[in-house]
């Protein structure tokens, strides 16, 4: 039986709780009238202790991401930027956080800014969350109102300034540096890795890119210790998600649960069982870019990267798609790869005519004017798109096609088979 | 900067390199064959094409070798089955959407992707007709460019080129995935002054010049190096031409031709087209006033004004001559106790010069002039005094004259005309040096195989020199 554990989501269910007033009768900012209790050294070191993990689908450990932020930089400013571009197909997490607690993100931007030893934050939304950025932005007018943001955070002597950017409607702006190449006022185009490991850069100065719900787990990191952290999730995992339920399930949602829960426990328990009494067919585990699991390894499936690497898929954000015995896997396929064919940002030639060219073979698969070759066609543009671009929106795209593709190839083959061409 | 050389293996080879450099510029210049279309040499890696990967021992995937440093022992493999694959693979990608027109494409022949398709494609196309997306064609863009958007590799390097080269960002990429297009900015045109150096970036046939379209195939050009006379920057440039059957030898266009130390790779668009000039409107017959004398009966009473007349005289020069032609006029001046003027004024343009290629001095050997001590100053002149005027901009002022002219007088200016006119050969038909205004000297070859009889000016002054004056040559010696 599963037991309910709210770290992040612990004042979801209260009534007006975007509101400054609800939040702080609930705990808000405790961590920020107590900062000249802590040293920046201090927060880093949790963060660090607690193996907190990048929750924007990477999971790349987040204290070491800090310590990269640590140097003088020739005296520059250095900047947090919070990624809210929350735009995957089956993800809608950030999304609750930025509406039903705001103050917490804006808690954990405090505490990050001050141990980074930053005094601008940004936080990059996604366009079309128009309502969660008005209240978002309602939040933050109240926090400077209140003298919680601004030139001297609740009294301390440290300034922090927080500015909402609002996407265009690029998912590829989800990417970080996407993501800062489309804050500069460019195109959203991801930029060449660096040779060594090293911030990001906006304007060539150091930047921290964190996703929403890995800021807002800084808060009770700082304020119950690393240890309290490490409590829940496993070994290598530790801590919760906020894991996004959809599809053919009876509650869809946002429920917030440790790593290493087990994936159809955490159907049944939060999602209520598959919809209608129906059986259970595949099931997309961290979002649309992960590859697809079948009823049978989604059986084995623990919610935690290590359980999904194994069984040849990802974790990802979290995002669960639920799909049921009425899903048609080809037009599964043909759905996802219209998204990526559309989102594409086309700065790489495998992925820009990759996405593309596979678009179209399914369109004639699913018209019944496929052959048989078409299946090898698309594994075969499956491996160029793979590992050859400059940032991991086709190895995504090419991992999904692959997995489709051999773990459902009779679906494909009776398109191909009744009706098509020879 | 270190100047440490390092050793790579490079396909079982080892070879010393440069390590501050990339993988691919180093390869480049030691005579491998990587296909690339984003990299290049003046506007570096870009990373979007994917085209130039190579294998790296002890590296999981293939990397690209535009953003790959340079690292002591690393072993790179560019040749083998499957990295050869990997490039068939993306070549295929590149070309799914390509109209492979190329037999009406003004590209073909110069192209980076008939080249490559030919070295390391030759594969079955896999693609539907039906799934090909199409574009538009013919988009003028501006400034004598030709867009053609379903030929576009989107390597970017023309919109690099006006972002980092004459930051001027006329352009960018628009739309997104296979449905992205390179255009310019809304409601901008392409319009800075070196616009069309794009279409020698260009690796394949999206980006034409309207001037050169259609005009020649490539294969039938010849190239010789020169130097433009636009300005006195004396860009390098290389000289297309052609001689087809019965035909003149004809100029097609005029290409940057790469020299670190002057233009780099590029040339400015004033100069890429005055090609035209040096082939339209020329002089091809001797006058007296306006009436039309034997070559030869030119010459003697030429030489009988020279000889007979009691006039002082005066030669005006074009700053645009050769050294070796300012120094033969020098030697005229002294056999007939003549002076010798080459006036800058008139070349003097502040409304061309800009504070890169383009100079408003536009005599291109103004350097040659100052260093063989000719005045530059213009003389007072008037019909007591017998002007040789060659080819110089103000030189028609008085009557008292002879014409040297290598184009036909321009009939709207208000001109004397002279006593006698002679034509001589423009300067793509006559050899010499340079000197720029940096004091660069650079030597034009004779690019056009003779078409008339026009003698150059060296040829037309050996008339009047003694055989023997060696002193042109030990002139110019000195003074250079």
């Amino acid at each position: 039986m599963i037991k309910d554990i709210r770290i992040v989501s612990r004042r979801f269910n209260l009534p007006q709780s975007h509101t400054l007033e609800v939040a702080r009768q609930h705990g808000a900012y405790r961590s920020i009238e107590t900062l000249t209790e802590r040293t920046p050294e201090g927060i880093i070191a949790a963060v660090e202790a607690s193996g907190l993990r990048g929750k924007g689908g990477g999971g790349a450990p987040t204290g070491a991401k800090w310590r990269l932020m640590e140097g003088e930089f020739d005296g520059r400013p250095k900047y947090v930027v919070v990624n809210a571009d929350e735009s995957e197909p089956g993800t809608f997490k950030d999304g609750h956080i930025l509406s039903k607690d705001p103050h917490l993100l804006i808690e954990g931007i405090l505490l990050t800014c001050y141990a980074l030893g930053a005094h601008d934050a940004y936080i990059y939304i996604r366009g079309e969350y128009y309502e969660r950025q008005q209240i978002l932005q309602h939040a933050i007018d109240e926090a400077y109102e209140a003298g919680i943001l601004g030139q001297s955070i609740m009294g301390h002597d440290y300034r922090v300034d927080l500015t909402v950017h609002r996407g265009a409607g690029a998912y590829i702006c989800g990417e970080k540096s996407a993501l800062l190449e489309s804050m500069e006022g460019k195109r959203g185009h991801p930029r060449l890795k660096p040779h060594q490991k090293e911030p990001e850069w906006y304007f060539g100065n150091p930047t921290l890119i964190n996703n929403v719900e890995t800021i807002a787990t800084v808060p009770f990191i700082v304020t119950e210790g690393a240890d309290a952290y490490r409590q829940y999730g496993t070994e290598r995992s530790p801590g919760t998600l906020l894991f996004a339920l959809s599809g053919h399930v009876n509650r869809p949602g946002v429920y917030e649960a440790p790593f290493g829960t087990s994936l159809m426990e955490y159907i049944e328990h939060y999602g209520g069982g598959i919809r209608n009494g129906g059986t259970l067919k595949a099931v997309i585990p961290g979002g649309a870019s992960t590859p697809v699991l079948t009823a049978d390894e989604a059986a084995q499936a623990r919610l935690d990267y290590e359980s999904m690497q194994g069984l040849g898929s990802a974790l990802g954000t979290g995002g669960m798609i639920v799909m049921d015995e009425s899903v048609d896997m080809v037009e599964a396929l043909k759905n996802l790869m219209a998204f990526y064919h559309h989102e594409s940002c086309g700065q790489c030639t495998p992925c820009r005519e990759g996405t593309g060219w596979v678009d179209a073979i399914l369109a004639r698969i699913l018209a019944r004017e496929g052959n048989r070759d078409d299946l090898k066609k698309l594994l075969d543009i499956s491996e160029t798109m793979n590992g050859k671009t400059v940032c991991v929106f086709a190895p995504a795209a090419s991992s999904v096609i692959d997995a489709m593709v051999q773990k459902f190839e009779t679906e494909f083959l009776r398109y191909l088979d009744t009706g098509g061409a020879a | 900067m270190s100047t440490q050389s390092v050793t790579i293996t490079v396909d079982g080879t080892p070879i010393e390199v440069n390590p501050d450099r990339m993988l691919l510029p180093e390869l480049l210049d030691k005579g491998f064959s990587i296909p690339h279309f984003c990299y290049q040499e003046s506007l570096g890696s870009d990373g979007n094409c994917r085209m130039c990967m190579v294998e790296i021992a002890g590296k999981k995937r293939p990397q690209i070798s535009c953003d790959t440093p340079i690292v002591a022992g690393m072993e790179v493999r560019t040749r083998g089955e499957s990295i050869e694959k990997v490039r068939r693979d993306i070549l295929e990608l590149e070309l799914i959407n390509h109209p492979v027109d190329c037999p009406i494409c003004d590209q073909a022949g110069e192209c980076s992707l008939q080249d490559y398709y030919m070295e390391y494609g030759l594969y079955q196309g896999k693609v539907d007709k039906k799934e090909k997306h199409h574009f538009d064609k013919h988009i003028d863009l501006g400034a004598n460019v030709l867009h053609d958007q379903e030929r576009c590799v989107l390597c970017q390097r023309c919109v690099r080129f006006c972002r980092d080269v004459t930051h001027t960002d006329e352009l960018c990429v628009a739309g997104r995935g296979d449905h992205s297009y390179i255009t310019t900015i809304p409601g901008e045109t392409l319009h800075n002054a070196y616009a069309m150096n794009v279409t020698d970036l260009c690796p394949v046939g999206a980006l034409t010049s309207k001037d050169f379209r259609f005009q020649q195939r490539v294969w039938f050009l010849a190239t010789s190096p020169s130097v433009c006379h636009g300005c006195a920057k004396g860009c390098a440039i290389d000289i297309d031409h052609a001689k087809s059957k019965y035909h003149d030898d004809t100029i097609y266009r005029f290409r940057p031709r790469k020299n670190p130390e002057i233009n780099g790779e590029f040339i400015c668009d004033a100069g890429r087209l005055s090609y035209k000039e040096t082939q339209t409107y020329l002089l091809r017959t001797c006058l007296a006033k306006e009436e039309i004398l034997a070559d030869a009966e030119a010459l003697d009473r030429m030489k009988a004004i020279l000889t007979e007349d009691e006039y002082p005289i005066v030669v005006l020069a074009d700053a645009n001559l050769y050294t070796e032609e300012l120094a033969a006029l020098q030697a005229f001046a002294r056999t007939f106790h003549a002076q010798l003027y080459a006036p800058l004024e008139a070349y003097h343009d502040p409304a061309f010069g800009d504070d890169w290629l383009k100079s408003s001095q536009r005599a291109a050997n103004a350097e040659g002039v100052k260093r063989l001590g000719i005045a530059t100053e213009m003389p007072t002149l008037n019909d007591n005094t017998l002007v040789i005027n060659v080819n110089h901009p103000d030189g028609h002022r008085t009557a008292n004259r002879i014409d040297l002219l290598t184009h036909r007088p321009d009939e709207n200016t208000e001109r004397v005309p002279a006593r006698l006119t002679l034509p001589i050969a423009p300067w793509v038909r006559s050899s010499g040096h340079l000197i720029n205004e940096d004091g660069i000297e650079q030597y034009c070859e004779q690019v056009l195989r003779r078409n008339d009889p026009t003698p150059t000016l060296l040829e037309r002054l050996a008339h009047f020199l003694d055989k023997g004056d060696d002193t042109i040559l030990d002139n110019m010696e000195t003074a250079l």
